[in-house]
């Protein structure tokens, strides 16, 4: 009886689909800045260039990788994630909760750096950015919550 | 199954995460994070180059880099905000020795001052360099490029005068241009040449009148001018 309240069944499928469907958002918004910085293009903002400036900035790039990219590749991993969630073997099948923690942790973290970097550095705000640093902060939030109903009781 | 042994199974099933995992991929992204903001944030280089090749200004007052004779003419439209913009430049400053400097491609620059205010400060600041010599324009169109986004206002008004000192320009008429927004008409004017021509962003560069839109990487850049050189252009 212990065990049941203690453990109590999670109702995670709204979650699961609340996050695809953030990391769905979030593949459009970095596909979108990836294109834009390959194919040098004008980022859509509005009457500002602020996009343009942060996008075409010397931190728009780490090693030649276009850091829009970088992001596509991790929105497209917590997508591929979120949708193996309960359709691989149980052994792995646990350790998906702490894969899109682990990646959105790193998102959540890298989007402070790049958000400090908008304020005080290049001095321009992108408002693709801000949402994707909203969106992989939303993630990271419903992983904890998913981490927290798998986790370990002992 | 009993009901027993499913009640037995359950907590089983989600002791698969532990804190110690946890704590382990915590400290990973951490660690990775830390790694790529170590790689982001290189340092600037902020030398000053002496020039090895040919300056001057053209007739209609725009500074050039290279023979007014060459096979090749490149009239580059540009914004010191721009990355591209910057990373073009680079790529023809590599290119110089090659090129420039024997004589078979002559560089023109005009501002495209679009991006935002600090973009027509930095054109101003120099245009009112360029008024102190040709070669005193590149030096500082390099400094700038090399400082594009290193900080807070990187073409503030006092970082701009920093830069003209740094290369040596008599500060008391360079500050004395930049205050008074003496350049505001040229970079103005510039700007709508380049419009009347069909440019819309940067970099837009003109190669023997052929208008090519973006930078191109060094080894597209050298087979374009190889093959046009072929030619006889």
């Amino acid at each position: 009886m212990r065990e049941s309240a203690s453990y109590p069944v999670p109702a995670i499928d709204w979650r699961r689909w609340l996050m695809g469907l953030l990391a769905l958002a979030g593949v459009g918004v970095s596909g979108y800045l990836t294109w834009a910085h390959l194919a040098n293009q004008s980022v859509a903002c509005g009457q500002s260039h602020d996009c343009d400036i942060v996008q075409q900035s010397v931190y728009s790039e780490i090693g030649g990788i276009p850091v829009a990219l970088l992001g596509l590749v991790a929105y497209v991993a917590l997508l591929v994630l979120v949708l193996l969630k309960g359709r691989v073997p149980e052994e792995l099948d646990v350790y998906v909760p702490l894969a899109v923690f682990g990646i959105s942790l790193m998102g959540v973290l890298y989007s402070a750096y790049l958000t400090y970097l908008e304020l005080y550095v290049i001095y321009a705000i992108c408002r693709w950015c801000v949402s994707s640093a909203i969106i992989i902060t939303a993630i990271f939030l419903l992983s904890l919550l998913d981490l927290r109903a798998g986790a370990d009781p002992s | 199954m009993t009901t027993r042994q499913k009640k037995r199974r359950r907590p089983r099933q989600q002791q698969g995460i532990s804190t110690s995992q946890i704590l382990i991929v915590v400290g990973v992204a951490v660690l990775a994070i830390g790694l790529l903001v170590i790689l982001n944030s290189r340092p600037q280089s902020a030398a000053v180059s002496s020039l090895a090749y040919e300056t001057g200004v053209t007739p209609e007052g725009e500074p050039y880099k290279g023979s007014p004779d060459a096979p090749l003419q490149l009239v580059e439209y540009s914004d010191f905000l721009c990355g591209h913009c910057g990373n073009f430049a680079d790529t023809l400053n590599a290119l110089g020795p090659d090129y420039i400097e024997t004589g078979k491609l002559q560089v023109i620059y005009r501002n495209f001052a679009f991006l935002a205010p600090e973009s027509v400060q930095a054109a101003q600041a120099a245009e009112c360099a360029l008024d102190q010599g040709a070669d005193k324009f590149w030096q500082y169109h390099d400094l700038l490029f090399a400082n594009r986004g290193t900080g807070m206002g990187a073409y503030s008004k006092p970082k701009l005068k920093a830069y003209a000192q740094q290369i040596g320009l008599d500060t008391t008429t360079f500050d004395a241009c930049l205050d008074s927004g003496a350049k505001a008409g040229e970079v103005q004017a510039d700007l709508d040449e380049g419009k009347s021509q069909g440019v819309e962003a940067t970099p837009t560069w003109f190669l023997n009148g052929q208008i090519i839109r973006g930078a191109l990487p060094e080894s597209d850049l050298r087979q374009l001018f190889d093959s046009l050189l072929s030619q006889g252009s």
